[in-house]
Parts: C-alpha cells; structure tokens; sequence
C-alpha cells in the first residue's frame, strides 16, 4: 500500500461513517490541486460531535496499520513454515491456504 | 416633273408594307400601348436584359419548376442567424417521401445528450456494517484535467441525489471495498431508486467478494431511470455487508474509485 492509501485507510478508521472532506482553496482562493489536498493540513471535519484528530493519533493508526500488515505477513509466513515441517510441499500448500 | 403629296387619307388601308418600311424605324413610340402579344415573340427570344430588377412575381413561376438547380447556397448563407435553440414551434422543410412539407422543431429536437454529471466520494469511509447508504464525503468531480460534464449538475444531500430535469437518465455506479479483516467477505454493491421520496426500492446489484484481509474488489452496476418528476424520483448508492464485517469504501478527491455517473439519455 502507498503511504497515501494508509493515511486514507487510517482516517477511515478513526471514525464511523463519513466524517471529513478537503480543504480545495487555501487562504487566498486559489485552488488546491486535488492530489495535493489529501493532506492532513485540509483535514475539514464535518460530521457533528467529531473532533479534529491530531496528526500524532493519524500517524499512530497509520503506523497501527502498518503493524498489523506486518504481522500478518510473518504469520502467514511462519504457518507455511510449519506446514512445510510437518511435510507438505509448496503446492500442496497452496491448495489449501491460496498462496 | 410634279411632286405627289401624300397623306394618311391618301393611302388605302393596309397600304403601308414592310418593304415601304426601314430598317429600326420602327420605334418604341410607334408601337401603341399593350398590343405586343406573344404572337409576336419568337421563341427563347425574351434574355435577361429584357426584364426589369424584381419584375418576375410569383405569379408568373409555374408550380413546383423551381428545383434544385436554381437554389443558390445563399438561401441559407444569406439569411439572419438564429443563434439559438429554436422555439418548439419552428419549423423546418422536409421532403414526406418526395412531398415537401413543413415540420415543428418539436418533433426533431433531442437526440443529443443534454445531460452527463459524475461524482465521487472523497477519501476513504467506514459506513457501518449490514444496509448502508453512501450519505456523506461526496464530491462532484473537479479533476483530473479535462474531465467532462454536460448541462445543470446533479444536487446531493446526505447521499440522495435528485435530477436537474426529468428525463430518461443512465445511472452508473462503481464500488471500491477494502477489507481489512475477515476472511471470505461477500459484499452486495447497490443502486437504489425511488419515485416517491420515500420508499427506496433495489434498482441494480453487483455481488463482489473480497478472499483474504487486505483485499479490494469492485463492483460496478447500471440503471436506466425514468425520471418523470424531479421532486419525486431520486436515487442512493449502498451496500449490503452480508458479512458484517464493516468494510471501508474506497475513496479519493483526485481519481475515481467509489463514483456515480449520471446521463441524460432523452426526454421522458
């Protein structure tokens, strides 16, 4: 996943339901171009009795996020491992988990 | 040698022959008014520079001689613009099968797309597990560059759209999910309608599947809506999460990955 596709992922997760959009225009009125303003300085909050996260608590999730990719990658690795020492070989795990 | 005088008494009648007469003597003042008659015209004799400016009327063109020879492009390229739609009432020339006959713009106007508008959700949103409707984070398109839309745009409001006109509109919808638990998920992608501002109805599916945590799937429906009443016949987009498992609709204010599409087809 891009860093980009984990900050999306992370606000998705702070909050139930739609609870924020982007800043387009900046203080002058100028535009901000649309791959630009999925930033965390256009976070605009828009859902009644929801607050602003902080940029620590986003870059918590994202990194929680992270985490849990990780250790989802070791285990999947670790229980192919143990398959493999209990004798099967590559296609038969294959079968059986999909990768 | 004497000198016969001669006068008009003197002459019997038809006296004078065209021998007794000079050539070109005969003068436009000799001639009486009215009595040169077609007997007298030899045929193909009557050019151009015998007729005065605007001296042929209508009376004297036979019905249906003028054809398409003696059309001159001005016709058209001479006449004042109408830099418009034209009025309902309008009309045009058309040939019936070889009769001419005169049309209302009414009965020929559409045929164009009058209408097209697309819309996107704007980040990634958890919308809550079972039914669920997309009611927030919409945007309408605004990038990439070039991007295209037709005629008055769509309105939103807690995720029912309602129509700028009636008319027979193609509604499309795609479906990004992502899962980030679960196993085998399956996820029902959906467009729902309705013709009372009430009552919402199932109007197309797409059944998707993500296998594994961190999958993404799309989904991706159509519908063709007769919008007779724009205060009356609007349309959401939803899911069911047959799973139960809270998926996060995909999302982005730059690109298209959770978006709707809407285009006016023709009138109702």
């Amino acid at each position: 996943m891009t860093e980009l596709e984990y900050f999306k992922l992370a606000l998705a997760s702070l909050h139930q339901g739609g609870w924020y959009t982007w800043k387009t225009h900046d203080a002058d009125g100028n535009k901000i171009a649309p791959i630009d303003r999925m930033a965390y300085a256009n976070i605009v909050v828009t859902k009644e009795g929801v607050s602003k996260p902080t940029e620590a608590e986003v870059n918590a999730k994202i990194q929680e996020l992270k985490d849990a990719e990780t250790t989802r990658a070791n285990k999947k690795a670790s229980g192919k491992q143990k398959l493999k020492d209990l004798g099967l070989d590559d296609d038969e795990i294959k079968a059986l988990i999909g990768a | 040698m004497s000198i016969i005088t001669l006068n008009t008494r003197s002459l019997p009648d038809s006296a004078v022959t065209t021998a007794k007469i000079a050539a070109d003597a005969v003068t436009d003042a000799k001639i009486a008014d009215d009595v040169v008659g077609t007997e007298h015209l030899t045929a193909n004799e009557v050019d151009t520079t015998a007729l005065g400016a605007d001296a042929v009327t209508a009376a004297q063109i036979a019905d249906d001689a003028i054809s398409e020879e003696h059309l001159d492009a001005t016709v058209i390229t001479g006449m004042t613009e109408l830099a418009a739609e034209p009025a309902d009432t309008d009309e045009f020339l058309i040939s019936d099968a070889g009769t001419l006959k005169r049309i209302d713009y009414s009965h020929i106007k559409g045929g164009g797309i009058t209408g097209a508008d697309q819309w996107r959700i704007n980040g990634d949103v958890q919308y809550g597990t079972g039914n669920q409707v997309i009611d927030s984070q919409w945007e309408r398109v605004d990038s990439p560059t070039d991007y295209g839309v037709i005629g008055s745009a769509m309105t939103e409001s807690s995720g029912i759209f309602t129509f700028p006109t009636t008319g027979i509109w193609l509604i499309q919808h795609q479906q990004s999910v992502f899962r980030s638990n679960g196993e085998i998920q399956r996820h029902d992608c959906r467009i729902l309608t309705t013709t009372n501002n009430s009552t919402y109805v199932l109007a197309s599916q797409a059944h998707v599947q993500t296998d594994d945590t961190n999958y993404r799937t799309s989904g991706f429906m159509s519908f063709i809506f007769d919008v007779t009443d724009t205060s009356t016949h609007k349309v959401q987009f939803g899911y069911a999460d047959a799973s139960n498992n809270n998926p996060t609709l995909v999302g982005s204010s730059n690109e298209h990955f959770t978006a709707s599409f809407f285009i006016r087809l023709a009138d109702t």
